[in-house]
C-alpha cells in the first residue's frame, strides 16, 4: 500500500504543476513521462521475461505514424490513438511469431533490425508517410491536455506492469527470463506468453507516440526511428533496474536529467556517450542502479522497498 | 540470360562473398565466446575506412591492404577482448547475454560517433580499376573477379587452419563443449581472445574489399551487423559452409532487389529474408533438424 | 494388471551414436524403481524421454493406458509426471515460493485458485525442509537446499510419478539421510518414484526394483539384492577380472 500511496502523491503533486507556474516544468515533465512509460513497457518483455527488444521504439513510431495521418484524415484525436494501438498490438502480434523463434542475442539483434525496416518503409512509401520529410499535424497548442494524458498513460502503465508482476502472467514470465526450457517443462505456455507479453508492451508505447505526435504536430522517421529514441528508454531502463518498477523511474529521471544539462551545453557525441553509458552498465552494473548496494536499503527505507522486491514481502506478509 | 542479368548475378555474387567472408567472423565469435558482438558491422567499416586511407595517402594497393589490415585487426581484437569482453566472459548465462549486448552495442554507437565526426563525408570507394575482361561476349570487370579470388582464397585459408593448426582445432573443441574443452585443458581465455581477434581481422578484411565497390559511411555499422544476422540465421546458426551460402544468397537478393525495385528497397530485403526463413525454416538453410 | 508407466522397446540414437537400446521397463503404481548404470549408460536420456522432452527413435512410452511419448513435456507434467534435474536448474532469481507457485499454476491439469497457492506452496515447501527460506532467492541456496527446491517444485504439480535425477549426487553423508527421508514420505503420499542414482547404497535402501543399464543397453533387472551380484552389473561396474589380471602384464 505504502507503494500505491508514494505514487498517487507523485501524481497529485505532477497533475498540480502547470496551475503553480511551472510551464517550462511541463514540457520537461511530458517528455519524462514519454520516456518513462516507453522504459517501463519495454520492461514488460525485456525485464520480466528476458527478451531484449531492441526494436521497441518502433511500437512508439507506429503510433506516431498512425495518429498523424489518421488525423490529417480528419478523425478526430481518440479515434486516432484507438487505431494507432490497434495496428501497434496487431503488428506485435503478427511479427511475434518469427522474431520469438529466436532468442537472447538473435532476438536483440534482430529486433533491432526492426526499426531499421519500419524507418525504410516509412521513408519509401512516401504517399502515405510523407517520405524522409515527415509530415505535419493540424496545428494547436495541445500541451495541457496532452500533459495530462500522457501523465494518465503513465500511471495507467504503472498499474499494468505492477498487476503483470503480480499475476500468474507475470510468474510464468519470470520462469520464461530465468530458463525457458524448463518453464516449458512445467506447463507454462512460453510462446503465447511470449506473444502476449510483446503485444502489451506495445500498446502504451504506441500510445504515447500519439499523444507526442499530437502535441508535437510533426513527425518523421528521424524523430520516432532515430537511435536515441530507441536506446534511450532501454538504457532507461537498464541503468535503473530492470524487472522492478522503480527502476525505469529511476533511470528515466537520470537520463533525462543528464540530457538536459549535458546535452544542451556538449552538442557533439550524445551517441558516443550513450554508448559509454551503455559499456560501463554491462561491465559493472548490470542489476542498475536501484541494486546497487548504497541505493537499495534507501529505496526501502523510502517505502519503496515493496517496489523492489515486491513479490516476496508480499508473501512473506501474508504468510505470518 | 541477358548480359545485364549476368553483370548483376557477378555484382551479388561478390556482395555476397563480402558479406559471408564478415558473417564468417560473427559465427566463430559467436561460437567460442556466446558473445554475439554487435559492434561486428563497424569492424567492416573501420576496416574499409584504413585501407581507403591506405590508398588514398600511401598508394596502397587494396589488395595489399586486404592483407594488411589482418594484423592490425587481431591486434585491435585482443584489445577489444580483453577490456570489454573478458571481464564478463563468466557470468551466469543470463546476465552474460544481457551484459554483452550491452557492452557491444555500446561499444558499436561509441566507434560510429566517433567515426562520424572525424569523418564527415561517406568514402566513395577506391577508383582501383583493371582493365575488364571478356568472357563469352560478357564483359566482367576483372577486379571484382580478383576480389572474389581473394575472398575464396581467404575463406578456404581459414577453414583450413581451423582443420589443421593446434589452435584451429580448439577453436572448433570450444564452439562444440566449452566444459569439455576445459576439461581436456585447453587455455580458453586465450583461445578466446584469439578467435574473437580472428573473427574481426576477417571483418576488416572484407571491409578491404567493400571499399573498392561500394560506398562507405560511419553508421553503416549496425545495419551490416542485422545483414550478417540475417546471413547466419539464412545459413543455419554455427554453421560456417552455411554462412557463406547465407551470404550469397543475400548478396544476390540485395543486386536484384535494387535493380528491379529500386535502390531504396535494397535495405529491407535482409530483414524481409530474416522473416521468411524463421518462418519456413527457422533451423536455417544449412542448419540440422531437431 | 493394466501397466502403470511402461517404456516398450525404447531406443534413442544421437547422430550415430546409440544413447538407449531397445530398452523396456514398466512400473507399478506406489513404487520405487532405481536405474542405475555407469556413465553414459543413457540413465538420463532415459528420464528426457519418460518426460517428454526428448522423442524416442523408436518405442513408446505408455502412462496408464495412454502413449504419452510426443506429447511434449508441458502435458506430460499436466499428466502427472514430474522430475528434477541432475544439474540443479532452479528459477534462480527467484524466491524458492515462487519457484514452488510456477509448479502450482501451471503444472497441474487443475491449477491451484490464486488465493490457495501461498498455502499450498508454503505446505510444500515445509514438506521438503524448506520453510525457512521460503523468501529466499533460490540462487543463494546451498546445493542441497536446491535439490529439495526442484523436489518441492515437481511435487507442486501434484504428480504421480517423479523422476529423480541423481537427487542425492554430491551431497554429504548426514544430507543424504535427510534427503532419503523426505524421498520416503513422499513415497508414504502415493507418488511413484523412478530414481536414477550413483550412490548404491541409497539405491539399496530405497528402491524395490532396480534396472541396470550400461551403454544404453539393459543388462540386469530385479531386487536390488539380486542385481548386485549379477556377473554382468559386476562387470560393467568394475570391468571383468580377467581384464584386471591381464593388465600388468601388458
Amino acid at each position: 500500500m505504502v507503494f500505491y500511496s508514494v505514487f498517487v502523491l507523485l501524481w497529485i503533486i505532477l497533475a498540480a504543476l502547470p496551475w503553480l507556474g511551472f510551464s517550462y516544468g511541463v514540457v520537461w515533465i511530458f517528455l519524462l513521462a514519454v520516456s518513462f512509460t516507453l522504459a517501463l513497457s519495454y520492461d514488460i518483455v525485456g525485464g520480466y521475461m528476458g527478451y531484449m527488444n531492441l526494436g521497441h521504439s518502433t511500437f512508439f513510431g507506429l503510433g506516431a505514424y498512425t495518429t498523424a495521418i489518421l488525423l490529417n484524415q480528419g478523425f478526430n484525436l481518440f479515434t486516432s490513438l484507438l487505431a494507432a494501438f490497434l495496428l501497434a498490438a496487431f503488428f506485435a502480434a503478427l511479427i511475434s511469431y518469427p522474431l520469438f523463434r529466436l532468442r537472447g542475442a538473435y532476438f536483440a539483434l534482430a529486433t533491432f533490425g526492426l526499426i531499421s525496416l519500419i524507418e525504410v518503409l516509412t521513408v519509401n512509401l512516401r504517399d502515405l508517410t510523407g517520405g524522409s520529410g515527415g509530415i505535419s499535424t493540424p496545428p494547436g497548442n495541445h500541451m495541457l491536455p496532452a500533459y495530462y494524458m500522457v501523465l494518465g498513460v503513465a500511471a495507467a502503465t504503472m498499474v499494468l506492469s505492477h498487476s503483470v508482476a503480480r499475476s500468474k502472467f507475470g510468474l510464468g514470465l519470470f520462469s520464461i527470463r530465468e530458463d525457458e526450457e524448463v518453464a516449458q517443462s512445467f506447463g507454462v505456455p512460453t510462446s503465447l506468453y511470449k506473444g502476449l507479453a510483446l503485444v502489451i508492451s506495445s500498446v502504451p508505447a504506441s500510445l504515447v507516440g500519439g499523444i507526442y505526435v499530437w502535441n508535437m504536430t510533426y513527425v518523421s522517421p528521424e524523430s520516432v526511428f532515430g537511435l536515441e529514441i530507441a536506446l534511450s528508454p532501454i538504457i532507461m531502463a537498464m541503468l535503473g533496474g530492470t524487472g522492478v518498477m522503480i527502476g525505469p523511474l529511476v533511470g528515466a529521471v537520470f537520463i533525462t536529467l543528464v540530457q538536459e544539462f549535458l546535452w544542451t551545453k556538449v552538442p557533439y557525441f550524445h551517441l558516443a556517450m550513450y554508448g559509454t553509458v551503455l559499456v560501463l552498465l554491462g561491465l559493472f552494473m548490470p542489476g542498475g542502479i536501484v541494486r546497487t548496494r548504497w541505493v537499495k536499503p534507501f529505496i526501502q527505507r523510502l517505502g519503496l522497498g515493496e517496489a523492489v522486491e515486491y513479490f516476496k514481502n508480499v508473501d512473506a506478509e501474508r504468510m505470518s | 540470360m541477358s548480359a545485364d542479368f549476368i553483370q548483376l548475378l557477378v555484382g551479388g555474387i561478390l556482395l555476397g562473398g563480402i558479406y559471408g567472408l564478415a558473417a564468417f567472423g560473427l559465427s566463430i565469435t559467436f561460437g567460442v565466446l556466446n558473445v554475439l558482438n554487435l559492434a561486428h558491422g563497424d569492424f567492416l567499416m573501420l576496416g574499409s575506412l584504413l585501407s581507403y586511407g591506405l590508398f588514398v595517402w600511401l598508394g596502397i594497393n587494396p589488395f595489399v591492404a586486404a592483407i594488411l589490415v589482418i594484423p592490425a585487426f587481431m591486434v585491435l581484437g585482443v584489445g577489444f577482448y580483453l577490456l570489454l569482453l573478458k571481464p564478463i566472459a563468466d557470468k551466469p548465462p543470463h546476465q552474460l547475454l544481457v551484459a554483452s549486448i550491452l557492452v557491444t552495442l555500446g561499444a558499436s554507437l561509441f566507434i560510429e560517433d566517433i567515426t562520424a565526426y572525424f569523418w564527415e563525408r561517406p568514402v566513395t570507394g577506391i577508383s582501383y580499376t583493371l582493365p575488364p575482361m571478356e568472357v563469352a561476349g560478357v564483359v566482367i570487370s576483372s577486379t571484382r573477379l580478383l576480389v572474389l579470388l581473394f575472398i575464396f582464397a581467404l575463406a578456404c585459408a581459414m577453414q583450413l587452419y581451423l582443420k589443421k593448426t593446434f589452435v584451429g582445432k580448439s577453436i572448433r573443441a570450444i564452439v562444440q563443449g566449452r566444459e569439455g574443452a576445459k576439461v581436456v585443458g585447453i587455455p580458453i581465455s586465450r583461445v578466446s581472445a584469439l578467435a574473437f581477434s580472428i573473427g574481426m581481422a576477417l571483418a576488416a578484411s572484407a571491409g578491404a574489399f567493400y571499399v573498392t565497390l561500394f560506398t562507405v559511411t560511419p553508421v553503416m555499422g549496425i545495419p551490416l551487423t542485422i545483414k550478417y544476422l540475417c546471413v547466419v540465421v539464412l545459413g543455419g546458426l554455427g554453421s560456417i559452409v552455411g554462412s557463406v551460402f547465407g551470404g550469397l544468397i543475400l548478396g544476390v537478393a540485395e543486386t536484384l532487389t535494387a535493380y528491379y525495385c529500386g535502390a531504396e528497397w535494397a535495405p529491407t530485403i535482409a530483414f524481409v529474408l530474416l522473416i521468411l526463413i524463421l518462418i519456413v525454416r527457422p533451423e536455417g538453410l544449412f542448419g540440422a533438424k531437431k | 494388471m493394466s501397466r502403470f508407466l511402461e517404456c516398450r522397446k525404447i531406443s534413442k540414437v544421437f547422430g550415430g551414436i546409440k544413447a538407449l537400446n531397445n530398452v523396456s521397463l514398466s512400473v507399478a503404481p506406489h513404487s520405487i524403481v532405481g536405474v542405475i548404470g555407469p556413465n553414459g549408460a543413457g540413465k538420463t536420456t532415459l528420464f528426457n524421454i519418460i518426460s517428454g522432452s526428448l522423442l524416442p527413435s523408436t518405442g513408446e512410452v505408455i502412462f496408464k493406458g495412454k502413449r504419452i511419448s510426443g506429447m511434449g513435456p508441458a502435458r506430460v507434467c499436466r499428466l502427472g509426471i514430474a522430475r528434477t534435474y541432475q544439474l540443479v536448474r532452479p528459477f534462480n532469481s527467484l524466491s524458492a515460493m515462487e519457484n514452488v507457485m510456477i509448479g502450482l499454476a501451471f503444472g497441474r491439469a487443475e491449477p491451484v485458485a490464486r488465493r490457495a497457492r501461498v498455502a499450498e506452496a508454503f505446505k510444500i515447501l515445509q514438506m521438503v525442509g524448506l520453510e525457512g527460506k521460503t523468501n529466499h532467492a533460490a540462487e543463494g541456496l546451498t546445493l542441497v537446499e536446491k535439490k529439495h527446491l526442484e523436489i518441492a517444485r515437481a511435487l507442486a504439480t501434484a504428480p504421480q510419478i517423479l523422476l529423480l535425477d541423481e537427487v542425492v549426487s554430491g551431497l554429504n553423508p548426514t544430507e543424504i539421510t535427510r534427503t532419503v527421508d523426505t524421498i520416503k514420505q513422499i513415497q508414504k503420499r502415493g507418488i511413484t518414484i523412478i530414481m536414477v542414482e550413483h550412490i548404491l547404497k541409497v539405491v539399496m535402501a530405497l528402491c524395490e526394483r532396480v534396472v541396470v543399464l550400461n551403454y544404453g543397453v539393459q543388462i540386469a533387472e530385479g531386487t536390488p539384492e539380486q542385481v548386485v551380484l549379477d556377473e554382468a552389473v559386476i562387470e560393467a561396474y568394475i570391468g571383468s577380472f580377467e581384464d584386471a589380471e591381464e593388465k600388468p602384464h601388458a
